[in-house]
């Protein structure tokens, strides 16, 4: 009898216990946003090519199952190929070289509050004196909640 | 394999040979004749299982003890790993070779590890960085799961692992052990050998420590960073070959009531990471140069080597037991990759610098510790009174920057009284007081970043971290009760424990660029702080035992990395910014434990694990902690047959749930079920008692992922299947039987 009284008030205990944050304050998003750049219009894509002094307009659809976040653009050389893209399709690189005068770009791209889809065009201007050749264009995108995507194309600048 | 087996023959005939020359052992004529080693060991394991029952129920923790037996039986790729089959422990593991303690979904600086008496002191806080404890090293690991800060101060909030040595030798002899391994899965071959020695009252025991492995082989030939195709050469993830060695001499004296001993210990390895991704950053590699050896190091790969000097002392005197701890310890991490000019830094790294183009990172940490105690007995009271006081140097290397450079001084006072009421029934109670101060140092980027705003242009070197200077401090509590009537233990144990805030969350403003992530310390922290509520029910009647563990935990003010919607084109070189911030946090879970003796040589197990963790407040508000473990269930069968005596034949069937409850940047995991086998036994060869033990790790080759692995992010599944093989061949050397009987 005395076992089964201290079985019993265990098992109370653990009911007790594991009941104690029931409290459900709805779902929670665990849904990364999304980078498209498979739509006609998007531009660049995978093995895109860019002209120096020129200015090319970037597009991409974002969309997340909630809210937007922020968008960053960085743009930077892979003369070294020390990186690849996040894509499946390879692009041809040109040989290893040493970088004299390679094009950087940090940019934060604003996305209007409280979007879930946004079509991004915004104009990026080439500089004439930077050193051609293979490039990385990645795009970062976050959700209001923090997940982050990240898309990293290769690009070429002639 | 090859060497392997030409080490396994080359030491067996070391072995032999040295056989050979035992008569001739040392020439000392006041040594007594040997007792007989079988007896010696039968003895002490008596001895042992009595303490340890005692212990758990003496203890108002929930208390594991396990002993180099157990880690003989499941040897894993480190000391942790192989500590995984216990309920409750997990490990936060990188490659084959490298991981670290969590302890119910508690890890990096909330676990403390104590080596030797010692708060063992590397770089918790990297997930990335291992323990450098020597498993072989290990005779028994205390594992307490809960909150402990009130005996170990600072960081003690999930559980503490208190790795212990070898105890000193019986008096008058000679003797020691080789130890052989070999890995399948990553080709590893090593040894471990010990020598030991006791006159009357001083003692020596040293070992020697080596392995060697080659690039670890998982269940498939392709691995997809992101969307992007990676081949894998012979299924072998490229580059996380490594090398361990230890050195480790201890040397004491031990009285009737006076002990004092050194240990002087030396761990290194050299490992490397996958160099296909350096974390979420994808790299081309050349595959030609990675692929020509499965055995070689390239980069990126870390170096680290662990030095540590200890003296553990005590002193008994009527109705006293003083202990006290010395301990100088120096870890030095370094990190070296191929320099890559991630944001603004300059394409080409300059001639002037002087750090190595090669040196990503590198810290270097020089620890000071001291600890006194002084165990009292007063009726049916056991009073402990302590002191504990640590002192550490950081210094900071390498072109990137993650943590700035910092001196740290702790100190606490203690109480703990454990009173016993009857034969029934112990209380216990314990009060702490901690004392804290951090400095941080400066550091400011070695090139310039870029803003444009309009048409002007500024460059400046950007500062990092500035001189920071704070100070701590935090009173701490437990109580807790242990009822052991007849076959029944019941225990609770109630407390509040703390933490304080590490350099990197108090100062840090630098990019990951391997995790795309700008992190952002908070100067104006608090110590964390836990109240935790532990339970345990324990049954124990002929043929059954079982254990229930549940606890319920509370933070207040948990520290965190949150992972914010923005990006910083500035200091953050387009990085999503990670502010660490504080939130409330409720955790609670449990392990259970169920032994059945099904015939005499059948017995079976059941272990299960829950844990449920979720912030309460703050920006994550209603998401979990990040590696949070899934639930998970371990059957086992073990026979061992009467016929062949010691010997086993084991089968764990490990099943582990899906893990959807996960916090931004975690991806949800699958579900997996894992079966390994262990089988040994122990036999005699030249009056030696050689214990051979086998395993199969992962013995379906299933490929599966980890939630808890390092790699976990890029998808890396985890190592295929693994074939273990070790052997301990103890030795004793008998001492002058010829002088003796001239005596």
């Amino acid at each position: 009898m005395k076992k089964l009284s201290l079985l019993s008030i265990c098992l109370v205990l653990m009911a007790v216990l594991s009941n104690c944050s029931k409290d459900n304050t709805g779902p929670i998003d665990t849904i990364y946003p999304e980078i498209n750049t498979a739509t006609n219009d998007a531009f660049p894509k995978q093995c895109s090519i860019v002209k120096r002094g020129e200015k090319f307009t970037f597009k991409a659809l974002l969309s997340d199952n909630v809210q937007l976040g922020s968008l960053n653009l960085d743009i930077h050389h892979n003369f070294d190929h020390h990186t690849h893209s996040t894509e499946l399709e390879e692009c041809s690189l040109a040989p290893v070289k040493q970088p004299a005068k390679p094009f950087l770009l940090i940019k934060n791209i604003p996305i209007p509050t409280g979007l879930k889809s946004y079509q991004v065009s915004t104009e990026i201007e080439v500089p004439a004196n930077i050193d051609p050749g293979d490039y990385h264009f990645m795009i970062r995108l976050t959700d209001k909640e923090g997940w982050q995507t990240i898309k990293g194309l290769s690009i070429k600048i002639e | 394999m090859k060497s392997f087996y030409v080490l396994l023959f080359s030491l067996l005939f070391i072995f032999q040979t040295g056989f050979g020359q035992d008569k001739h052992g040392l020439p000392d004529s006041t040594l007594k004749t040997t007792p007989p080693p079988s007896a010696r060991q039968l003895k002490e394991v008596v001895i042992k299982d009595k303490r340890l029952q005692l212990h758990q129920t003496e203890e108002s923790l929930n208390v594991i003890t396990i002993n180099s037996d157990f880690i003989q039986r499941n040897l894993g790729g480190s000391l942790m790993k192989t500590l995984e089959r216990l309920p409750g422990i997990k490990t936060i593991g990188i490659g084959s070779g490298q991981s670290k303690p969590l302890i119910r979904g508690l890890g990096f600086n909330r676990v403390v590890v104590i080596d030797k008496g010692v708060k063992h002191e590397g770089q918790q806080w990297g997930a990335d960085h291992g323990l450098e404890i020597d498993q072989f090293a290990t005779a028994e690991v205390e594992l307490i799961k809960g909150a402990a800060s009130f005996i170990y101060g600072s960081d003690a909030i999930g559980g503490v692992i208190d790795v212990k040595p070898a105890n000193a030798a019986p008096k008058n002899t000679l003797g020691g052990s080789i130890d052989l391994i070999g890995k399948s899965n990553n080709n590893l071959y090593g040894s471990s050998v010990n020598v030991f020695g006791r006159k009357e009252d001083w003692f020596f025991d040293s070992r020697i420590t080596y392995q060697n492995y080659g690039d670890y082989s998982v269940p498939t030939d392709t691995v997809f960073v992101y969307d992007y195709a990676v081949r894998l050469h012979k299924r072998n993830l490229r580059n996380t070959a490594g090398r361990e060695t230890g050195l480790h001499l201890n040397t004491g004296y031990i009285k009737e009531g006076f002990r004092s001993v050194f240990y002087l210990s030396n761990i290194y390895s050299k490992s490397g990471f996958f160099a296909n991704a350096h974390g979420l950053e994808p790299r081309r590699v050349n595959t030609e140069m990675h692929d020509a050896s499965s055995r070689d190091i390239q980069m990126p790969n870390q170096q680290v080597n662990h030095f540590k000097l200890i003296n553990r002392s005590n002193y008994q005197a009527k109705g006293h037991k003083l202990e006290m701890e010395l301990g100088y310890q120096r870890n030095f991490r370094q990190e070296f990759s191929q320099y890559v000019n991630h944001g603004y830094m300059p394409p080409v790294y300059p001639d002037y610098m002087s750090i190595s183009p090669q040196l990503e990172r590198e810290f270097d940490k020089h620890v000071y510790s001291i600890n006194l105690r002084d165990m009292m007995t007063i009726g049916n009271h056991k009073l402990t009174a302590g002191f504990n006081s640590e002192y550490q140097d950081n210094a900071i290397n390498g072109w990137t920057f993650l943590v700035p450079s910092f001196k740290q001084a702790t100190a606490g006072v203690f109480v703990y009284d454990k009173y016993k009421i009857n034969e029934q029934v112990l209380l216990h109670g314990a009060l702490r007081y901690d004392f804290g101060q951090i400095r941080m140092f400066k550091y400011t980027d070695w090139f310039d970043s870029e803003l444009i705003t309009g048409s002007t242009t500024i460059l400046e070197k950007l500062t990092r971290a500035n001189d920071l200077n704070r100070s701590f401090n935090s009173l701490v509590w437990s109580i807790g009760i242990n009822y052991n009537p007849d076959q029944f233990l019941i225990k609770a144990n109630v407390g509040k424990s703390f933490r304080m805030p590490i350099a990197k969350e108090l100062g840090a403003n630098g990019v990951n660029y391997h995790y795309f992530s700008y992190e952002k310390g908070d100067p104006t922290l608090s110590p964390e702080q836990s109240y935790q509520l532990d339970l345990s029910f324990g049954w124990n009647k002929d043929r059954w035992s079982v254990l229930i563990s549940p606890f319920y935990n509370y933070f207040p003010n948990y520290i965190y990395l949150n992972p914010t919607a923005n990006h910083d084109f500035y200091y953050g070189a387009g990085n999503q910014i990670f502010q660490y911030a504080q939130s409330k946090v409720l955790r609670y879970g449990g392990e259970f434990h169920l032994k059945y003796k099904v015939t005499k040589n059948l017995s079976t197990e059941l272990l299960g694990e829950y844990l449920f963790a979720k912030q309460v407040s703050g920006d994550k508000k209603g998401y979990t902690l990040p590696f949070s473990p899934p639930a998970s269930a371990l059957v086992n069968l073990t026979w061992s047959p009467e016929s062949v005596k010691h010997s086993y034949f084991s089968i764990d069937y490990r099943i582990t749930a899906k893990q959807n409850n996960i916090v931004p940047p975690e991806k949800r995991t699958p579900g997996y079920g894992l079966i390994n086998i262990q089988a040994g036994t122990k036999f005699g060869l030249c009056r030696q008692q050689l214990m051979l033990s086998l395993q199969a790790q992962n013995l379906l080759n299933t490929k599966y992922l980890n939630h808890t692995s390092f790699y976990r992010l890029i998808e890396l599944p985890e190592a295929g299947r693994n074939i273990i093989v070790s052997l301990k061949v103890p030795f004793n050397i008998p001492l002058n039987k010829q002088k003796n009987r001239n005596q």
